[in-house]
């Protein structure tokens, strides 16, 4: 092997250990910031059974956000992918308020009682195929017909998210007071508020996707070739494209459900992780940039803690993550 | 071999502005056809409907015998590779990553040691040794052109298309390029049929040449036949002038009259 390759590869390598350390670190801090910190903030003495009992909330918890960034950050790479560009991520162009858009009109439709939305599995069901059908729809057929008109996606996406945006918040003004109310608590989860009902629905699509997603690592790198080539090399384009817009959705849903909407999370994980590993190989991308999205929530929600829940994770994430980003861009452009 | 029978082809919704109108084509084994014609022709549309990148309209393909539609994609990719004129590809990627990519339809991204030395061969065989691990964004456009064809060569496939392999290169790297192409089929038997904006080129290296115009076939044949005035002057409307060099006829397609505007003084 040539000494560049070798090289290349010994510094991802370095890259990825120093991911998992500060991934190690940050979970420690977020476990310590729960436990030990706030004893010592409240004056009370840490035993054993206060520590388990925090534990037992802490460790699902993590375990949510680490899925839910690694699904965000996995998702947003495929995306990129079959879009060919850099800059677009499922969320910005729309994704999250239909969501919102779903729940609304649910409740708007059949009240806040009725068993679509107290049942939290068929809400969730309902409102992931609803995803899934409008995304597929829309960016099936734009993507389709317009390949790589990255502009018209992107203003497609826009216009989408601004008419639901404004159709649920007109349907939520003239609804009743109780079901305004139930649907802002369901469509206002966070990082902190997350919906643990329907976890257990969540995590086994979460794995599902994201096993799926790095199994076929190797299709998306001929993906990225561009549409013409990857034919070439005998990948049925559009089949492909529609198969991952459909793990995208469900991905997409999963983690938006469950934790609400991260905007910036995805395209920051990707970008960073592109910008370190100077690859263009997928089986690199999609563990780098699961990596870093998880340690941008985890070390993010530890800060939190430790500031007493003074500011919200995402604007840690997006000041942090966005300052990093300039700097990258900055960089380039000198060189 | 490649049959295209009753081809037609059209962007616009319901085929009523025809991108390709009633192609009926048999590509010639083991030789060079080019495919010439003015914008708009209908060329590269040709050339992507016959490697089944587009869906037609109506007609069908026939390779061996059997109906594109029905051969799997990736069983297609080891029949046939085509090389489409813009390969923007926005990735970094390495010469030696790039032409791997040409055994993906044999291995599926694993490779073997027959898949490394045909990698190792095309990277020979375009005189690419010593540059595996250079990127593509830090090579001259005929580097990267030999490079994208090292790829389609170690994809290894009996048909070879390509779409203006000469856009952008200098004619240093032109000429190069099409001995390399006319090597393909001398040497490795290939099948090649090559769009081509310069008539001259074609005249040269090709051995069947195909005139397109406004989506049908004006005339095929072989140089003889179809690079004469007649011929040209119809499927350019153009005045041509052609004058025989070294057996091959050259093309003369400049024009010295500024009847209409004095062009210089407007530059």
């Amino acid at each position: 092997m040539h000494k560049q390759a070798i090289l290349r590869e010994k510094r991802t390598v370095i890259i990825f250990a120093i991911l998992a350390v500060l991934l190690v670190v940050s979970v420690l801090l977020y476990i310590y910031s729960r436990t030990y910190a706030k004893a010592l903030r409240l004056n009370i003495v840490m035993d054993k059974s206060a520590f388990s009992s925090i534990m037992g909330r802490t460790i699902p918890a993590l375990i949510g956000m680490g899925a839910a960034a690694v699904l965000i950050a996995v998702v947003s790479l495929a995306f990129q992918t079959i879009t060919g560009s850099r800059i677009l991520t499922p969320s910005m162009i729309g994704f999250d308020s239909v969501f919102v858009g779903t729940q609304t009109v649910l409740v708007f439709l059949f009240s806040s009682m009725s068993k679509a939305f107290t049942n939290p599995y068929l809400n969730y069901l309902i409102v992931a195929g609803t995803m899934v059908t409008v995304s597929m729809m829309m960016y099936g057929s734009i993507l389709r017909s317009n390949k790589n008109n990255l502009v018209f996606l992107l203003m497609f996406g826009l216009i989408l998210s601004g008419i639901v945006r404004s159709g649920s918040t007109y349907l939520q003004v003239i609804m009743d007071v109780n079901d305004f109310n139930q649907v802002r608590a369901a469509t206002s989860v966070t990082v902190n508020n997350m919906n643990t009902k329907i976890i257990f629905i969540a995590l086994p699509l979460m794995v599902a996707v994201i096993s799926i997603m790095l199994a076929r690592h190797k299709i998306y790198d001929v993906m990225s070739l561009g549409p013409d080539n990857a034919k070439s090399l005998g990948i049925p384009y559009e089949k492909e494209m529609k198969f991952s817009l459909f793990l995208i959705s469900v991905g997409m849903s999963v983690a938006t459900a469950l934790i609400g909407s991260l905007a910036f999370l995805g395209l920051l994980a990707v970008n960073i992780a592109r910008e370190l590993l100077k690859t263009y190989k997928h089986v690199y991308l999609f563990i780098g940039s699961a990596g870093l999205a998880a340690l941008a929530l985890i070390a993010g929600q530890a800060v939190v803690e430790l500031l007493q829940g003074a500011v919200p994770v995402t604007v840690i994430i997006d000041l942090i993550g966005c300052s990093y980003m300039f700097y990258l861009i900055l960089k380039e452009n000198r060189v | 071999m490649i049959e295209v029978k009753n081809l037609n082809q059209s962007y616009t919704k319901h085929g009523k502005k025809k991108t390709l109108e009633n192609i009926n084509l048999t590509v010639k084994e083991k030789a060079i056809t080019a495919l010439i014609g003015p914008n708009g022709a209908g060329k590269s549309t040709l050339l992507g409907v016959t490697a089944n990148l587009i869906k037609p309209l109506s007609g069908m393909v026939m390779i061996n015998g059997i109906d594109v539609r029905n051969i799997k994609t990736d069983e297609l990719a080891k029949k046939l590779a085509i090389l489409k004129q813009t390969h923007n590809i926005n990735i970094r990627i390495t010469v030696k990553d790039l032409v791997e990519f040409g055994r993906f339809p044999h291995c599926g991204g694993r490779l073997t040691d027959i898949d490394k030395q045909k990698v190792k061969e095309s990277l020979e065989y375009m005189n690419l040794v010593g540059m595996e691990e250079r990127y593509l964004d830090e090579l001259s456009g005929g580097q990267r052109q030999r490079a994208f064809i090292a790829m389609i060569l170690a994809q290894d496939t009996p048909y070879i298309f390509l779409d203006e392999p000469l856009n952008n290169l200098d004619i240093k790297s032109s000429v190069e390029m099409m001995k390399i192409i006319k090597s393909l089929v001398t040497e490795l038997d290939k099948t090649i049929v090559v769009v081509l904006h310069d008539i001259n080129f074609a005249s040269a290296y090709a051995d069947y040449i195909v005139a397109m115009k406004n989506g049908r076939i004006a005339g095929e044949g072989s140089m003889e036949e179809m690079i004469t005035k007649e011929v040209l002057d119809e499927v350019f409307d153009h005045d041509f002038n052609i004058v025989t060099h070294q057996g091959r006829n050259v093309c003369l397609y400049f024009d010295r009259t500024f009847n209409r505007r004095k062009i210089y003084e407007v530059i």
